[in-house]
């Protein structure tokens, strides 16, 4: 067939004079399609697999001291499927990479304030519920159920919550903290070279918009000056940043850092002297979701691995080894009495009161993102 | 381009074979250099969407902007040549002593002993380094010996010593290659003459091994202007290169626009100052010996 | 001169030390020694995700490598017959994919094939003569690593080739062109022995370069994990001494097969001398 013939065909299919299908019959282009496709399978990837047997693999992306490595072995010796986990330091990161796309990802583990933009990028699918039985909405928390929900449809379903405060070596600060400003002073003071902050923008700069006070989800221009400011004149005596701060901190090199509330456990429980503080002006409180992405490629498997760590047993177990809260009544019965009391797992009524969740357009903003990367590259 | 005769047949099919030869390279440079940094260049144009990436504009100001990314340009110009000039320090007298002291049955053994260390992963070796510079590696021994309390890691130095690491063998090689290519007879023939070692080593040896030189230092120069792995390894997050400012905007600020203009700044950088860097040496003698290998 | 040389050898050396003796950790700390044991060497083989990104490790260098090697060599044989613009589009191409760092490399193939793909894709799903939702779509792997590795490697293995062939004694070559050989025959009997040192150098060093690149990878890999991939995704996780084994394993087969290579060779030499 020559370019004019060809043409023609494409008028008369653009003018709906033909069918697509009649289209691709005449100028071949269909069959073309086809066996480039059976002659490359590497090159041209077939979209995923719907549904049928799980497979071989999974791939899970999460944060880092997340799960009981326990369980994916439990979950593999059960089903056969080997747990491929991914490590990420924020939100932001796993977006980029979404947004990039081809990731292979099957389950991953997204923030409250991230889901309604992973919806409307189109990132994630609605989640079939019929492939989670052990996931019971009825016995969550209803805020925890709400996040993950947009028009009706579930995209996502609550993993466990926590806050954002900081960790103390207690054996090397002495003075009581109890406050943000506590952390940003003695940071920039007397222990210069030893605290630590988060490599992504949302804590590290709400927290020092805590500093003044600001709310925490601050995108007033002349709060986030403020911050910034503060951050810059901080940057020199930081000792590092970065998301993974649990090896720094048990190895004496960094005495202070900004923590997550199981990341502050895990430590607190192999060593005591390393206290967990929510400061009391505020900051955040937050709730991760298993979620599903687009296109997954063993979509099958990633459902199962949802559903068998869902499963009120195995999450037991997961709280017990992570030390973040649950949101599942039906887990928490299953749970020791002083896990349930642990004062740094649920914090006094009024430390909790002041604190914010985390808003999507916080996640978004672009004034952030720079101020973020201005204070990095300091 | 003149074409071939009708007569000239033999003339025409070594064409045909020249173009043959060089189509799939050709190919090669165009799908995955001319094309990606000519999209970049586009996208250095464009703004960022609302939730990240790219949206079609044109607008110069993101290359307005680059001067927000100043310290990460001025890190990576200061440290990439301290660091080359450092490397250079430190290859120089072992490459010396390989090419001219050590016997030579042991000079293939020892040149291999330079090079083994690369066949571990880089991030494996790079992860060492972090153990041995962190709280409980050097500075624990350094206290134990009653020396004093130091911090090394995610300092400039850590940085420093992760570069130098990394880019050892490229700055040895070449420069043993000159200077074992050289004539012992000359330095003999300089002693003899009256000549200290210290001046026929200034006036003979080190002008000789100059091309040696001049390519280990371009070699590891390149390397450290777009590293952007061992200061994220080692400087945890405090020490920015121009590529953790890269990384950094895709990755967390994901926008691509203002990195693609941070990329081509980048590339303008390094053609500028290794093209400068090359008319200079030529200029100084080296001579044709010097090429980018 | 004596002990400052092995000086330096100690500190390239002190971390090699480190990774192995880890590597024989009991412990599951990378940092904290508890005890002999090979555990760890079992675990990294047992592991199917080790197995696999090894795999794919040495699928994407040996064929960047190959590809590299043989196009760069082609276009080096050919590139002195040229000139003008053709001559120099290569040149400067040689020049700017070297001085290009590889992040660069690495993010630009990613917008550009995000980029394409996207585009194709659309047209894909258009022209799919099934359901849409199962037409063939485009996505990064296996081919996108192995087309950015081949860009590098390309342009070093024409330099390489074409600095040995500029040292070559080009009357050779005009001498079995005088002897009426064939074009292809020249090429076979007295180019190609010629160049091999630096062809077989080129290869190496591709896919050296290729092995154990992580930056470039990183962004082009799509789902396809290779060994560095792997390696920087497990210091993430926190580091086990399984990472050390994996390395501690790299290190002995690549210096067995150095060593081999050279025991063959010295032992190649000799016959072949008397042959020719």
């Amino acid at each position: 067939m020559d370019r004019k013939e060809f043409t023609y065909h494409l008028r008369r299919w653009q003018k709906g004079s033909i069918s697509r299908r009649q289209f691709l019959g005449v100028t071949g282009l269909g069959v073309a399609t086809a066996v480039l496709a059976k002659a490359m399978p590497e090159l041209v990837m077939p979209r995923a697999a719907y549904a049928g047997d799980l497979g071989d693999r999974v791939s899970l992306t999460t944060w880092p001291n997340y799960h009981d490595p326990k369980n994916f072995e439990d979950f593999t010796a059960k089903t056969g499927v080997a747990v491929e986990v991914n490590v990420f330091g924020s939100n932001e990161e796993m977006l980029a990479k979404l947004q990039a796309g081809g990731t292979g990802w099957d389950l991953f583990v997204p923030t409250n304030y991230t889901i309604s933009t992973y919806k409307e990028l189109d990132l994630i699918e609605p989640l079939d519920l019929s492939l989670l039985p052990a996931y019971d909405p009825a016995a969550m928390e209803q805020r925890f159920v709400e996040a993950g929900t947009i028009d009706g449809k579930t995209y996502a379903v609550s993993k466990d919550w926590g806050t954002t405060g900081y960790a103390v070596n207690t054996k090397k600060i002495t003075e009581k903290m109890t406050s943000w400003k506590d952390f940003w002073d003695l940071a920039m003071g007397k222990y210069t070279g030893r605290a630590m902050v988060h490599d992504y923008q949302l804590t590290t700069i709400g927290n020092a918009l805590k500093y003044y006070g600001y709310s925490f989800n601050s995108i007033d221009p002349k709060e986030l000056g403020d911050a910034e400011k503060l951050l810059l004149a901080a940057k020199p005596h930081l000792f590092a940043i970065n998301s993974d701060y649990q090896p720094s901190m048990r190895n004496g090199d960094a005495w202070l850092t900004v923590c997550w509330t199981g990341d502050g456990k895990q430590m607190h429980r192999d060593m005591p002297e390393i206290e967990y503080v929510i400061g009391k002006e505020g900051g955040e409180i937050w709730s991760d979701f298993y979620a599903v992405p687009k296109g997954a490629p063993h979509r099958a498997a990633g459902y199962a691995l949802a559903n068998f760590l869902l499963t009120p047993e195995v999450n037991a177990k997961e709280v017990q080894a992570h030390g973040y809260p649950s949101a599942d009544s039906r887990t928490n019965k299953l749970l020791p009495k002083e896990l349930l009391e642990d004062p740094i797992m649920y914090p006094a009524a009024e430390l909790l009161a002041p604190l914010e969740f985390g808003a999507a357009a916080t996640l978004t903003n672009p004034a952030r993102a720079e101020i973020m990367a201005r204070f990095k590259s300091a | 381009m003149a074409t071939a005769t009708q007569s000239d047949q033999a003339e025409r099919r070594t064409r045909w074979i020249t173009v043959l030869l060089l189509a799939p390279s050709a190919f090669w440079y165009l799908a995955l250099l001319v094309v990606p940094l000519a999209i970049v260049v586009v996208f250095s144009f464009g703004e960022r969407a609302a939730a990240g990436g790219y949206q079609a504009a044109f607008t110069i100001a993101n290359y307005l902007n680059l001067p927000a990314r100043a310290a990460a340009f001025r890190n990576t110009l200061i440290l990439a040549p301290v660091g080359t000039i450092v490397c250079l320090l430190a290859a120089y007298p072992l490459a010396y002593y390989l090419a001219i002291k050590a016997s030579p049955r042991m000079r293939l053994f020892l040149l291999i002993l330079v090079i083994v260390p690369f066949w571990t992963s880089f991030l494996i070796r790079t992860y060492a380094w972090m153990f041995i510079l962190g709280g409980r590696g050097l500075p624990a021994v350094i206290e134990w010996l009653g020396l004093g309390e130091v911090r090394l890691i995610n300092t400039p130095l850590s940085v420093l010593i992760g570069m130098v690491y990394g880019y050892l063998p490229l700055m040895v090689f070449p420069i043993f290659v000159s200077l074992e290519r050289l004539d012992k007879r000359l330095i003999e023939a300089a002693a003899d003459l009256g000549s200290n070692p210290w001046r026929s080593f200034l006036q003979v040896t080190l002008p000789l091994s100059a091309p040696g030189v001049i390519t280990g230092c371009m070699l590891v120069f390149i390397l450290l202007m777009g590293e952007y792995l061992i200061p994220q390894l080692l400087g945890g997050g405090k020490v920015f290169f121009i590529g953790n400012a890269l990384v950094d905007l895709f990755l967390q600020s994901r926008n691509w626009p203002f990195g693609s203009a941070v990329a081509m700044g980048l590339v303008v950088i390094m053609l500028a100052t290794v093209t400068i860097y090359l008319r200079v040496t030529r200029r100084y003698g080296a001579g044709r010996d010097v090429s980018l290998l | 001169m004596r002990a400052y040389s092995i000086a330096v050898y100690l500190f390239l050396y002190a971390p090699i030390v480190l990774i192995v003796l880890f590597s024989f950790n009991s412990g599951n700390n990378a940092s904290d020694f508890q005890g002999f044991s090979t555990l760890w060497y079992g675990k990294a083989a047992n592991n199917r995700f080790v197995i696999e990104a090894v795999t794919h490790s040495l699928i994407v260098a040996s064929s960047s490598a190959s590809l590299a090697t043989v196009f760069g060599t082609m276009a080096a044989l050919a590139i002195q017959r040229v000139r003008g613009a053709a001559r120099l589009f290569f040149d400067a191409m040689t020049y700017i994919a070297i001085m290009v760092p590889g992040i660069v490399i690495g993010i630009s193939t990613l917008i550009a094939l995000v980029t394409t793909f996207g585009l194709v894709n659309n047209i894909l799903t258009t022209i799919w003569p099934g359901d849409p939702a199962t037409a063939p779509q485009l996505g990064m792997g296996f081919g996108s690593i192995i087309a950015a590795h081949t860009l590098f490697s390309l342009a070093l293995v024409i330099v390489i080739v074409r600095a040995r062939i500029a040292g070559m004694d080009r009357s050779l070559m005009e001498a079995s062109a005088d002897l009426y050989a064939t074009p292809w025959g020249t090429f076979r009997q007295v180019t190609l022995p010629l160049i091999l040192p630096a062809v077989v150098a080129g290869f190496l060093l591709s896919f050296t370069f290729s092995f154990d690149d992580f930056v470039v990878a990183f962004w082009v890999a799509g789902s396809k994990t290779t060994l560095p991939i792997y390696i920087f995704a497990s210091i993430r996780r926190g580091v086990t001494p399984e990472i050390n084994a994996i390395g501690t394993v790299v290190l002995t087969v690549s210096l067995i097969l150095l060593f081999s290579a050279q025991f063959l060779l010295r032992r190649g030499e000799k016959p072949k001398a008397k042959a020719a």
